[in-house]
């Protein structure tokens, strides 16, 4: 079962540099969805964002890693989220191209009903997420074409979506580096305010702990694309303040509950698991 | 829509025949750069010439069982497990398709793209004029038919939509691909077969825009001009991150496979145009109702 839905954002005069202009997609500047799938291994990048993305990666060459144990983070909180938590609802926000273990399959995989909302401004991801983040029989997916710099908005629209007297986890993975803290905190704050007690909140997103990945992020801001802020681990942990946090707290991110198996890296981007009390 | 395995389907999670050529043909041309070997050089090996050697790594040829090996030794590849892997890939990729059996009716440019088609994980297509041979009702697949083979007796006819209901068992089988298909309203609109034929065929896409695994958008003509200037086209991806995308341009009597980047790119691009401009899954179904209640 699927459906679709549309937020419309407060002041389309206003849209910042996170929108693609129109329903067009420009392939003459590096677009981060793109570049993150080229990171990933994926095959829905161009010539535009491979460039960019290899020059990122002659100054840090741990991207490539970072994007993987990253991504490897968001299956693990999904699947703690849907198993030890019990969250049978989430809102996706800032999803992304489609890649391996995608939130609706990891929390499907563990509960089949779950019904997740995916929420993004992007016209092409929305395009792959309508047509191939699409959910199994038991449960439900639904597509919201919305801005995050529209809290309220977003908030209104999955309500009509998602049961809002359950709990409901909420999703930022990755996003929130696009935004200053001027415009981060006061998202998060309004997104966390409208979930119900109980609910959980999920965030990962690049620090600023190490000075390649630092100048990294330095020119790739600098070339015109969407340009992505690190911060540091106490900035991180504002995130999180009035949740109680799940262990083992705000990390990097091999250190959130690792796989037995996983691999042992220096990484450079931090995570979390709080539970709205 | 049946659902029966018959012969010469591969197992499960196996690649069909074609895209077996390609793993292994990308494969053998990675080991031999690596091992600092010249294809006159490889040639030479398995007595045959350089381009022997570039249509095997190409995915062209056939493989020999003994060719594949002698190659690995060459190239100083010793590990069991690698040697053993790629010469169960070269048995596979010589393993006949089921369309085999229609070998006398298909053009050989045809066959690849069925290969392709089986093995791909990811099938996105913009149609112009007809409905996509994975949706086509018998009916509509009959007249279909019959307008491009107008001089072929009845039971060549009647195995052409044989060959294009069993290409259908894709959609139901164990590991079906996504397909994702933009089409044009006038390919709608067009009773193809008459207004009978084309109202089951329609009824036919909503109920399969129904299954998990199928998306259809529509392109309506209210949006005006598209950027698919040159008309029909497909793209498959395959699940193994080494296989490119290939896109398939089929004309009257040949067709082109694209596998260089710059024109996979192009492509796939103006395909992410027609799917962010043409109307969402969800709104195509509606619109689908309503031609149905126009006719």
């Amino acid at each position: 079962m699927t459906q679709d839905f549309s937020a419309t954002p407060g002041e389309p005069g206003q849209e910042g540099p996170a929108s693609t202009a129109g329903t067009g997609i420009d392939t003459t500047v590096p677009h981060s969805a793109r570049i993150w799938n080229y990171w990933l291994g994926g095959k829905d990048n161009y010539a535009v964002d491979r460039d960019a993305g290899d020059q990122y990666k002659a100054i840090f060459p741990g991207i490539a890693v970072v994007a993987r144990t990253s991504r490897g983070f968001l299956t693990r909180a999904v699947r703690y989220l849907a198993g030890e938590a019990g969250m049978r609802q989430f809102l996706d926000i800032g999803t992304g191209l489609p890649t391996a273990d995608n939130t609706h399959e990891v929390a499907q995989r563990v509960a089949p009903e779950s019904k997740i909302v995916y929420v993004d401004n992007d016209p092409l991801v929305l395009a792959h997420a309508r047509a191939l983040l699409t959910s199994a029989p038991a449960g439900a997916t639904d597509y919201l074409d919305a801005d995050i710099r529209n809290p309220a908005a977003i908030l209104d629209t999955a309500a009509g979506l998602l049961d809002f007297k359950q709990p409901v986890a909420l999703m930022l993975m990755g996003i929130m580096g696009h935004f200053t803290d001027e415009e981060a905190y006061p998202i998060v704050r309004s997104l966390q305010a409208g979930l119900p007690s109980g609910g959980y909140f999920a965030l990962y997103d690049g620090a600023n702990t190490n000075e390649a990945f630092n100048q990294a992020q330095e020119g790739y801001n600098a070339s015109g694309a969407v340009p992505y802020y690190l911060r540091s681990p106490a900035q991180f942990e504002r995130f999180f303040e009035g949740l109680e946090l799940v262990e083992p707290g705000v990390v990097p991110v091999p250190h959130w509950r690792p796989d037995p198996d996983a691999e042992q890296v220096e990484i450079y981007s931090y995570c979390g698991v709080g539970r709205k009390p | 829509m049946s659902t029966d395995q018959r012969d010469g389907e591969p197992p499960g999670d196996a690649p069909g025949p074609t895209v077996a050529r390609m793993i292994l043909g990308i494969q053998l041309h990675r080991m031999r750069e690596a091992a600092g070997i010249s294809p006159d050089q490889a040639g030479y090996e398995i007595r045959a010439s350089r381009s022997k050697i570039s249509r095997m790594e190409n995915g062209q040829v056939r493989f020999k069982e003994r060719d594949v090996t002698d190659l690995l030794t060459l190239y100083g590849v010793t590990d069991a497990m690698t040697r053993d892997g790629l010469v169960a890939l070269a048995k596979q990729a010589n393993t006949p398709g089921w369309w085999a059996r229609y070998g006398d009716i298909l053009a050989d440019w045809f066959e690849l793209y069925l290969g392709l088609e089986m093995a791909a994980s990811v099938i996105r297509t913009f149609e112009l004029q007809f409905v996509h041979g994975l949706f086509q009702t018998e009916d509509y697949a009959r007249a279909v038919t019959v307008l491009g083979h107008t001089a072929a007796p009845k039971d060549e006819i009647e195995r052409r939509v044989n060959i294009r209901l069993k290409r259908q068992d894709l959609l139901t089988g164990a590991k079906p691909p996504q397909v994702w298909s933009v089409i044009d309203e006038g390919a709608l609109r067009r009773p193809v077969g008459g207004p009978a034929v084309m109202r089951a065929q329609l009824e036919h896409l909503i109920a399969v825009s129904g299954l998990r695994q199928v998306t259809i958008q529509v392109a309506p003509f209210a949006r005006g001009g598209h950027a698919a200037a040159g008309g029909s086209f497909t793209i498959l991806r395959f699940g193994d991150p080494d296989v490119p995308d290939v896109v398939y341009l089929e004309q009257l009597t040949s067709a082109f496979y694209l596998d260089k980047r710059e024109d996979v790119d192009h492509y796939v691009e103006v395909m992410n145009h027609l799917s962010t401009e043409a109307l969402t899954p969800a709104q195509s179904t509606r619109f689908l109702g309503d031609i149905i209640r126009d006719m």
